[in-house]
């Protein structure tokens, strides 16, 4: 389906203003948070409590951006009625803001943890997972958003995708840190940090793999929530032979 | 799923709603549109119009001004033949039988299929003779029969609660919306088969609307309802199906739901996202 520059060919001027700017917003707000993650995993991995204490105020304006967005979203619906690929446009904006305000929130506790960490001084153990997954997550809120700003939905389907190496690579990553802590009681603290790290990883992922779904439904008006890889590439694959 | 945990289970099936199992293909056809064409002298204003109205829903049409639906939609009692000029090819079936056979008795056939226009237009009588009107001149003029049908009719129409104390006072006396209520209560009174809408409530205020609207929701159950409309909205909240016709041909039909939130045609897209020109 043609889905580009749809957004200019309303009638009414002024929806057409509406409907990009919350586009623009949302992909604004995407870009705050990418920074978000990026600048959390990097105050971990360099020792960094400064910019991790930098990051975490950025959360505030994510939580407001996510406020301004829905609100903007509810506004539309009550004063346009929107149909078809508009109304899909607004509830799949409506979505991705909280899952960026999520992701916001879980660069948040890295920042937190990665903060202990340095005050703690310990052992790096575990940082190389973290740097592995960490540049797997950070691709997949990069490339969702790419995927937003071009309609893309193949590359929303490859984001979807990742998320199951970042899955897999987060067990692998357990099972060797609860043999580290069995072998080494005095480390459980600061390796728990790390797991809970992990573990906003992990979910960080799961937002992005939550945003690519939602666009999957905005330009096929499929919903592939729960639906497997199998599912979500047959829907994409049928919307690009339309 | 072991015995326990389906125990825990909670029952969702009350949560399907009724439109997601919708399918043309399941419903009972009432009419059936067979390669219709109708030209006005020179003018071809429907370009071979398939379709089946299905029994007991509302199928709504909707599309610009001058695309073919209200003209369609008087196809479906013959109004046309009373427009100089036009004539029609194919056929529309209703229960079967093609209503524009030579045998059909057209007054019979409008008495089957009933129309209720934009402009509420009650006849300067009381509001009681304004509903019997319909069985008077079939020949029905056994007071019992009269006022069981005249109330049966006003209860279904959502009006008896507001006219019961006033039956004999004249119905030019009432509100738009209760004189179009009352159009619909007499048109109903005869017990028709089809309900036709063309624009029910485009005179009328946003109450008024409403009320229409919640009787075309009870009326299905009776009757077989296709309502044209402008308002787009209105289209999305009344219809089970919707039909959007451009120029003459019929562009998308299919379950209102789907229509409104993935069309399959991209001029479908356009007209309801209001992106025509």
């Amino acid at each position: 389906m043609q889905f580009e520059d749809n957004y200019s060919s309303h009638i009414s001027q002024q929806f057409n203003d509406e409907l990009e700017q919350i586009r623009t917003e949302l992909l604004t707000m995407g870009g705050v948070v990418e920074r978000q993650v990026h600048d959390a995993i990097e105050a971990l991995l360099s020792g960094d409590a400064d910019l991790a204490e930098q990051s975490r105020k950025v959360d505030k304006q994510t939580n407001e951006m996510e406020l301004m967005i829905d609100e903007q979203c509810t506004t539309i619906i009550a004063r346009r009625q929107p149909a078809a690929s508009d109304l899909r446009l607004i509830i799949s904006v409506s979505k991705a803001v909280s899952d960026l305000e999520r992701m916001g929130d879980e660069a948040s506790k890295i920042c937190r943890h990665a903060i202990e960490l340095v005050n703690d001084g310990e052992s790096q153990r575990g940082y190389q997972e973290i740097r592995h997954i960490g540049s797997l997550v950070r691709d997949m809120v990069k490339d969702v958003l790419t995927a937003f700003a071009r309609s893309d939905t193949e590359l929303a389907y490859r984001v979807a995708k990742q998320d199951k190496s970042v899955d897999q690579e987060y067990r692998t990553a357990m099972r060797s840190l609860v043999t580290y802590m069995m072998e080494d009681p005095r480390a459980i603290s600061s390796v728990l940090n790390v797991i809970w790290i992990l573990r906003s990883l992990e979910r960080i992922g799961d937002h992005a793999r939550n945003m690519a779904e939602h666009l999957i439904y905005l330009v096929s008006g499929t919903d592939v929530r729960h639906q497997s890889l199998k599912e979500i590439k047959k829907a994409v694959r049928e919307d690009l032979e339309k | 799923m072991t015995s326990e945990a389906k125990s825990h289970a909670i029952d969702i099936s009350s949560m399907q709603r009724e439109n997601r199992t919708l399918q043309l293909d399941n419903e009972i056809h009432t009419l059936q549109v067979q390669n219709l064409k109708l030209r006005y002298g020179d003018k071809e204003a429907l370009h071979g119009i398939d379709m089946l109205i299905p029994k007991n829903r509302v199928t709504a049409f909707i599309g610009p001004s001058g695309c073919g639906k209200s003209t369609l939609l008087r196809c479906f009692n013959r109004m046309n033949d009373l427009v100089d000029g036009c004539s029609i090819d194919g056929q529309i079936l209703l229960d079967g039988k093609n209503i524009f056979d030579r045998a059909v008795d057209v007054a019979e056939l409008r008495r089957r299929v009933g129309m209720v226009f934009q402009k509420p237009n009650p006849f300067p009588k009381s509001i009681y003779e304004n509903v019997a009107y319909g069985l008077r001149i079939q020949g029905i003029n056994k007071k019992r029969v009269l006022d069981e049908t005249v109330e049966w009719a006003l209860k279904s129409a959502a009006l008896w609660d507001e006219v019961k104390d006033r039956l004999h006072e004249s119905a030019l006396g009432m509100s738009g919306g209760q004189q179009q209520r009352l159009v619909i209560a007499r048109t109903i009174a005869v017990k028709p088969e089809v309900l036709l809408l063309d624009e029910p409530a485009s005179a009328l205020d946003p109450i008024s609307t409403l009320k229409i609207e919640e009787l075309i929701h009870e009326l299905k159950k009776d009757f077989t309802i296709v309502i044209v409309t402008h308002n787009m909205q209105q289209a999305a909240r009344v219809s089970d199906y919707t039909a959007f016709m451009y120029m003459g041909d019929l562009i998308e039909f299919g379950v209102t739901d789907t229509l409104f939130t993935n069309p399959v045609q991209k001029q479908t897209e356009d007209y309801i996202t209001g992106r025509y020109g």
